[in-house]
């Protein structure tokens, strides 16, 4: 039978604690805003700054390389075919996605000059911080970009982006998943076209 | 010749539709993650789709890609800027119409008072006043309202010049034309060509606001037409998500605030 002490203990730490939550929570988000602000200041700073294509390519690289879990986002995207993949093709896989990534990311926002970005309210889902901005690039209409921060309070990582509703790794999870239909679920069709894909970038 | 190019129109169209309106292989029932996959990307009609999304792609590349890198280099983007505003303008009354069947009174509001403000104030459209004055812009068309009805999307289609939709968007898309006031106003030839204007140019002013964009994609995808179905859903589904959340309460300003949160407050 629990005593009388013990029972007041547990109802002040269940208060203490109830009270504290949402402050937590807050604090958590506020972390992960400050983290996309950071990353977010870098990739523009970069972007709009001086240098060759190479030169910035090298920057970018290293920026998402530290601030996005690309290995968790290359898994995602490969779907249900990531446990029929052997060690060797995910391996493979694995490493042509970090430089696909890159090179996608620096094909979206190589060629401009002038790109602002503003940050709105983050807020927590689940397990992720979800923080809202908005991205103006010159000739395009501004659009609303929501990053998903992982882990928000210990080690923050982007996992995913989307853009005016769309999620970016869902939509390349997608993209996959049709071509490995289309070429008899074989994983190292992929990979060969990935491949090439990254060649033809240079 | 009219009637020599129409039954040619009518042969191709016969050929197309008899020959390949072939449909997707589901995959064998042993394999039950390939056949959720298959569900999931709802598109029983694909080699069909496939070949209008390679028809409109080459429509694109030859003359909707060129026109709108052309209306980008001629045209300075403040300029671009005001035909977007004057055209979304137009677009109002279909808008307005929405937003009541939606059932979603702020929402008619904003539209209302963006047309007031913008039509007046805003030079006949040009100018979006109303953003900057807190009633910004949102989207409304009756395929959202036929999914807040809760009518299911139904599977993916591409349709020769209007691109990705599915049956509910497609047949809200032809609700709106007939809800749009300017499909009735007059049959003279000046309003028929102004109609046709309207529809050129929003296509060449859609186009250029994503030229950047749909150029990247057909960069970075390795099947740009699996990609665009991805985009468009998804798209899609927030615009509806963005509708279904607007909650916002209509009580009008002059009413006093602090006491309607008494009255509505579910505490008390």
């Amino acid at each position: 039978m629990p005593n009388r002490r013990n029972l007041l203990i547990l109802a002040t730490a269940t208060l203490l604690s109830g009270s504290l939550r949402p402050a937590r929570a807050q604090s958590v988000a506020d972390g992960a805003r400050a983290f996309v602000k950071a990353t977010g200041d870098k990739l523009v700073a970069v972007v709009n700054g001086p240098g060759t294509p190479q030169q910035k390519r090298g920057t970018l690289t290293q920026i998402i390389e530290s601030a996005v879990d690309v290995d968790g986002v290359a898994r995602f995207c490969l779907g249900r075919f990531w446990r029929t993949a052997s060690p060797e093709q995910q391996k493979r896989y694995t490493e042509l996605f970090h430089q696909v990534l890159v090179t996608n990311i620096t094909g979206k926002l190589g060629e401009y000059q002038g790109v602002r970005f503003s940050l709105g309210r983050a807020q927590q889902r689940d397990e992720d911080t979800v923080v809202s901005s908005v991205v103006e690039r010159p000739n395009n209409p501004p659009t609303n970009v929501d990053w998903i921060i992982s882990n928000p309070a210990s080690a923050p990582k982007i996992i995913d982006v989307v853009a005016e509703g769309t999620s970016l790794r869902l939509t390349q999870r997608q993209d996959y998943a049709s071509y490995l239909t289309h070429n008899n679920n074989s994983i190292d069709a992929l990979i060969s076209a990935m491949h090439q894909q990254v060649a033809e970038a240079g | 010749m009219h009637v020599v190019i129409r039954s040619h129109l009518l042969l191709v169209t016969a050929l197309l539709l008899g020959n390949l309106a072939g449909c997707a292989t589901p995959p064998p029932a042993s394999d039950p993650e390939a056949v959720a996959d298959f569900k999931e990307t709802n598109d029983p009609i694909e080699p069909t789709n496939r070949v209008f999304y390679a028809i409109d792609d080459g429509l694109d590349t030859v003359i909707l890609r060129p026109a709108a890198k052309v209306y980008r280099f001629v045209l300075p983007q403040p300029v671009r800027t005001g035909v977007h505003n004057v055209l979304s303008n137009l677009g109002t009354p279909v808008q307005l119409g929405n937003d009541m069947l939606e059932g979603k009174p702020q929402r008619a509001g904003d539209t209302t008072m963006r047309f007031l403000i913008n039509t007046t104030a805003g030079v006949l459209g040009v100018f979006d006043l109303a953003k900057d004055w807190g009633y910004p812009d949102h989207d409304s068309d009756f395929g959202m309202t036929l999914a807040l009805w809760g009518l299911p999307e139904g599977p993916f289609l591409f349709l020769p010049v209007l691109g990705p939709s599915n049956p509910r968007d497609a047949f809200g898309f032809g609700v709106d034309q007939v809800m749009d006031p300017f499909t009735w106003v007059g049959k003279g030839v000046a309003v028929r060509a102004l109609d046709w204007s309207r529809v050129g140019i929003s296509a060449v002013d859609e186009r250029e606001r994503h030229l950047d964009d749909i150029d990247n994609i057909k960069k970075t995808a390795l099947d740009p037409y699996a990609t665009f179905r991805s985009l468009y859903r998804q798209h899609r589904q927030a615009q509806i998500e963005e509708a279904r959340n607007d909650n916002r309460a209509t009580i009008p300003v002059w009413f006093p605030q602090s006491a309607t949160e008494v009255v509505y407050s579910p505490s008390r």
